[in-house]
């Protein structure tokens, strides 16, 4: 193994390590979340509305589910550790060491990235125990999830880089992401929403990616998936862009 | 002729408020040399090191470890320096051998090397028995050991103290100073700032003196005494921050 190869898996040992350990908090109470509203969407509400577009409607929101699972786990996981580790000055043993701005960015990034794959592959198991979820389009499926949890991550790493204090990152948190993931249509059918609810929802991001994840499991989606594809490669690339010029740059990282 | 240990040339940090840290230093430190760096606060000691260590970005000037650029293309020069910061900046979430664990594989160490290393440093500073106690759970002198420990850890051929010994009790001291003099014997080339003069003088070959971010003198203990015209280190340090009413020579004089 390459020394830049040892470098970069440390870096991200360092990370997985770290939820790994806090894992109640990392990893069960986001399950725990999504077991509740299974149960909550499934069994009451589910009784009332009893299909989607031709879907069980508990089966139509674990898609969504699914994604924001990932979602909010690589935002949180990135933007806690990297402010975690600028409070104690602990990240300046990661930055004074031979390590790229490149090899640094993508540990920290897959930290979040794989928590997020893993709170969402164990909903995913449970769900399709439970009630039983289909996979449509796995090729779909796997590049869209994999997008939206590299957009989050880095997302994650943005917030945590630039915060200064917790406060930042739940606002991020609670104000932003939370918000834009539910209106984005994880509960519910956009086309269902009566004007101008419908046309806005069209303008929250979220929205195209819970249809591509939701194409891939349902075979359904309301937006086009070769956009919703194109849209979020080029998001996620812009964020990953703007990250390594901050990186390179050591903004709040170096004096 | 060896390219030498530190070589700064004309180093200048300024910060974003405006704040000129270091005024263009110029400074060069050979292969194993003690060398000191003493001054008071906020004279751009720390700067100076953070700008070496990659910690903070020079605005302008040049920094080459055993002749490798600091700056621009750094990895050659990262590997050679090992950073003993003045802040106990343990991450929290790891363990004692982690810490050093994972210190060798961000600068690239086998896991072999690395483990052997480990156990020998885990020895060396008695840190043995608290191996796996997360580092949160340490006292202040086992994180201090542990801090030097990790600097340690790759082998680095320049090893830079950052006050290695504020807050630690006298035993520990004592220790550090064996350890950081065996290790400079053998061949490791140090570079230490403290406020203890007496540390200093015990250990260092040579010292400058920083004040307001420049270097105003460089020289051994007495070369720096003769400078200023006095007896010794500290008088010199006294003359230097405009301090010299403070002398303990005066107060001998001046005792009834």
């Amino acid at each position: 193994m390459s020394a830049a190869q040892i470098r970069f898996l440390s870096l991200l040992r360092r990370e997985i390590n770290r939820f790994l350990k806090i894992k109640r908090q990392t990893v069960g109470a986001p399950l725990l979340e999504t077991f509740l509203y299974i149960s909550v969407f499934g069994a009451a509400l589910g009784s009332r509305i009893h299909t989607l577009h031709g879907f069980r409607y508990v089966v139509f929101v674990v898609p969504g589910l699914i994604m924001m699972a990932w979602a909010m786990n690589a935002f949180s996981n990135n933007a806690s550790s990297i402010l975690q580790q600028k409070f104690q000055r602990a990240i300046d043993d990661q930055l004074s060491s031979p390590a790229s701005p490149v090899e640094l960015l993508l540990a920290f990034t897959f930290g979040g990235f794989l928590r997020g794959m893993m709170v969402a592959t164990l909903t995913f198991v449970a769900a399709d125990i439970l009630v039983g979820i289909p996979v449509h389009h796995p090729l779909v499926l796997l590049p869209g999830v994999f997008l939206v949890g590299f957009f989050f991550a880095q997302l994650g790493v943005l917030v945590g880089v630039r915060a200064e204090q917790f406060d930042d990152v739940s606002f991020y948190q609670t104000f932003v992401l939370q918000p834009l993931i539910f209106l984005g249509g994880v509960f519910y059918s956009a086309a269902l929403l009566p004007e101008p609810f419908q046309t806005l929802t069209h303008f929250d991001p979220v929205y195209y990616m819970i249809g591509l994840v939701r194409y891939g499991f349902l075979g359904y989606s309301e937006a086009s998936i070769a956009l919703s594809l194109g849209f979020l490669t080029v998001a996620a690339g812009l964020l990953f862009a703007v990250n390594h010029r901050l990186f390179t740059r050591g903004y709040r990282l170096r004096a | 002729m060896p390219a030498p240990a530190l070589q700064i040339t004309d180093l200048v940090k300024r910060y974003p408020t405006g704040t000129e840290a270091l005024k263009g230093v110029s400074l060069e430190i050979g292969e194993g040399e003690f060398f000191g760096l003493l001054g008071p606060n906020g004279a751009g000691k720390s700067t100076l090191i953070h700008c070496t260590t990659g910690l903070a970005q020079p605005t302008a000037g040049a920094i080459r470890v055993f002749g490798h650029d600091a700056i621009d293309h750094y990895q050659d020069a990262r590997a050679a320096v090992g950073l003993a910061p003045q802040e106990l900046n343990m991450d929290f979430f790891l363990t004692v051998a982690e810490t050093l664990d994972y210190h060798g594989g961000y600068f690239g160490m086998p896991k072999q090397e690395r483990r052997e290393r480990a156990e020998e440093l885990l020895e060396e500073f008695s840190l043995t028995e608290k191996r796996n106690d997360r580092t949160r759970t340490l006292s202040g002198g086992m994180k201090r050991r542990l801090v030097l420990a990790r600097a340690l850890m790759h082998r680095p051929r320049l090893l830079i103290l950052d006050e290695p010994t504020a807050g630690v009790d006298v035993e520990l001291r004592l220790e550090l100073w064996h350890y950081v003099q065996r290790i400079n014997a053998e061949g490791t080339t140090i570079l230490l700032t403290t406020h203890y003069l007496e540390e200093a003088e015990q250990l260092c070959n040579r010292i400058a003196f920083i004040n307001s971010g420049e270097i105003v003198a460089t020289g051994t203990s007495r070369d720096l005494s003769e400078t200023y015209g006095v007896t010794s280190l500290e008088d010199a340090y006294l003359e230097l921050v405009g301090r010299k009413e403070l002398s303990r020579a005066h107060a001998a004089v001046d005792a009834p």
